[in-house]
């Protein structure tokens, strides 16, 4: 009994670490590969061969320009976390708090929005922008998105758990249901905020279709569609492109090891729970 | 609570000297409720709900984005024309290809990786976010590392070598680029996965292990009869999200597809996403594109509806 639970525990063990092994390679080949010169690609090279020239090349490489892409992912994902943190805590207040005719109807257009997908509009949303000379502008890629219809769901879930008494106690003291929204539950809501920011945060940074569809000038690329096309046209030098790669996942690695908790249960609550 | 504890400080700031009607509106639920889901609103109706409704429109009618005025109206032609195109029922058959491969799989695996990490070991956290990390990184990102692993002659094609793939550039490759394509999706898929059936194992009562032990259940036992049973709703959920996500697969295969038409090599990764994008966006044929959109629309809302009738809870 004793040598069979030593058994199940090793190969537990071992089943971890197979998988892990699977998972963490990518990463581990990328890393390595983005040090190291073409020569020495898919061979070990030891430390005296590394190099940071492909980091230098990524980002001087007169063929497009890295900076101005890295900002405008900078600008887009800024617009769209700070659009997200006022609108739709508001909505999603209301929708919790608040009685008025016309509220179930509001909240039957959240729910029945956040499952039709994107890409059924997007023909006409390109078409609407090209008209009103929005393509190629920041406007194309913040204004459409200041909302999501999840995050309202998850604000209204969360606003719903604040007990009325707060909102009364504050109206005792002055305030208006408006000013106790600004000054007591929207502080109040820290918590699911820093969640929704950080789902925005992944969710525009990492978006490829609407950005390469809304901004396909070279100059209004963000990080990720010009990391394709940096990669299409450099094709064989694989370590520029690994380089281009951890460059452009870093900033998301790093938000991900600040806020892991928030972020973890962000997930698992913006879903099931709710 | 600070806040609340705060309120006696900001009395006198918010009793300041505003007209009384500003007051009473700004106290009011109607006004504030309008208020507060007007942005959400007006954002909606401007690029949800009109375009939403083009789509159908314009479904309808034989448009090029080049001569948007000279839309005809044309009834059913566009959906006619693509019912008749093999190369739609291809997308079709390649969109349900993939989610029937990936799907399974990565919910399987993101179980496993959950009841794995579930229990107490040394390196727990590591391992969580081992897994997990691939989830948020960009499809772009990951794609495109997977290109540089997947060409031929590296140490991974050689590996797969050893269960009979041939050694070849996979996405390159009509018979493994939609499988390459899977992969990729299951790759990042399963960590999310992972973490929803994570905190649904951590919802089931403790208590009822205990009375299975008592009953001398072994811990196969105890998987099949107890934890499988309660992840049941947990399941629904992994299961529809990846169902979703696996239609709409696209960054993948335009990242595989280069210089090429989307869905390339040779149509091989081709879908109903694809499809659309082709024909509505790169070929600007907008009313063809929309009826292929209006169509994928529908097949999303027959699979949903039928996940719902099969997998739901029978309440």
């Amino acid at each position: 009994m004793q040598a069979n639970k030593r058994f199940t525990q090793l190969l537990h063990y071992i089943v971890v670490l197979l998988l892990a092994l699977v998972f963490f390679l990518p990463f581990a080949y990328t890393l390595y590969t983005s040090f190291v010169t073409m020569q020495d690609v898919n061979k070990l090279a030891g430390m005296p061969h590394w190099t940071i020239d492909n980091y230098k090349l990524f980002f001087t490489n007169d063929a497009y320009n890295v900076p101005k892409w890295f900002l405008n992912t900078v600008i887009m994902t800024g617009l769209v976390i700070i659009g997200s943190l006022i609108i739709n805590p508001m909505a999603g207040f209301a929708l919790a708090k608040l009685e008025f005719a016309g509220k179930r109807l509001i909240f039957w257009i959240v729910v029945a929005t956040m499952m039709v997908p994107y890409q059924m509009i997007l023909i006409p949303v390109y078409v609407n922008m090209a008209q009103i000379g929005w393509l190629n502008t920041f406007a194309a890629l913040t204004v459409p998105f200041l909302y999501q219809c999840l995050y309202i769901f998850m604000m209204r879930q969360f606003f719903i758990s604040v007990p009325n008494e707060f909102i009364e106690a504050a109206r005792l003291d002055g305030l208006t249901k408006m000013g106790s929204f600004w000054r007591i539950v929207y502080p109040l809501a820290k918590s699911p905020l820093i969640t929704m920011s950080i789902l925005a945060f992944a969710g525009t940074w990492n978006s490829y279709l609407i950005p390469s569809t809304l901004a396909n000038n070279p100059d209004q690329y963000v990080l990720v569609v010009g990391l394709n096309s940096v990669k299409d046209m450099f094709f064989e030098n694989t370590p520029l492109i690994m380089a281009g790669v951890v460059l452009s996942t870093l900033p998301i690695l790093i938000f991900f090891f600040l806020f892991q908790k928030q972020y973890v249960e962000g997930i698992s609550s913006s879903g099931i729970k709710g | 609570m600070a806040a609340y504890e705060n309120r006696n400080a900001m009395i006198d700031h918010s009793r300041s000297n505003r007209p009384s009607w500003l007051r009473s509106l700004a106290d009011s639920d109607v006004a504030v409720g309008w208020l507060f889901t007007l942005p959400f609103l007006v954002l909606w109706v401007w690029w949800f709900l009109y375009p939403f409704a083009q789509s159908f429109l314009r479904s309808f009618q034989d448009v090029s984005f080049t001569a948007l005025n000279d839309a005809t109206f044309i009834g059913l032609q566009n959906y006619i024309q693509i019912l008749n195109d093999p190369e739609f029922y291809q997308a079709v058959l390649h969109s349900l290809q993939l989610v029937v491969i990936a799907v399974p799989v990565q919910t399987l695996l993101g179980l496993l990786m959950a009841v794995l990490v579930n229990q107490k070991m040394k390196g727990q956290g590591i391992f969580r976010t081992v897994f997990f990390i691939p989830y948020i990184t960009s499809q772009i990102a990951v794609t495109t590392v997977f290109m540089m692993l997947f060409k031929k002659g590296t140490f991974v094609t050689k590996f797969f070598t050893l269960f009979g793939f041939e050694d070849v550039t996979w996405f390159a490759d009509t018979r493994y680029a939609l499988l390459f394509v899977s992969i990729l999706f299951i790759f990042q898929q399963c960590g999310f996965s992972m973490i929803v059936y994570l905190s649904g194992l951590q919802e089931i009562p403790r208590d009822l292990y205990e009375a299975g032990q008592m009953d001398g259940a072994s811990k196969w036992a105890q998987f099949r009869y107890i934890t499988l049973p309660s992840l049941k709703p947990v399941t629904f959920f992994v299961v529809s999200v990846a169902t979703l996500l696996g239609f709409q697969i696209y960054d993948q295969i335009a990242a595989i597809s280069r210089y090429g038409a989307l869905g390339s090599p040779a149509g091989a990764t081709s879908t109903v996403v694809t499809y659309f994008y082709q024909h509505g966006i790169r070929y600007m044929n907008i009313g063809y594109g929309s009826a292929a959109v209006v169509l994928f629309f529908f097949i999303i809302m027959f699979i949903t509806f039928l996940q719902k009738k099969w997998l739901g809870d029978k309440e």
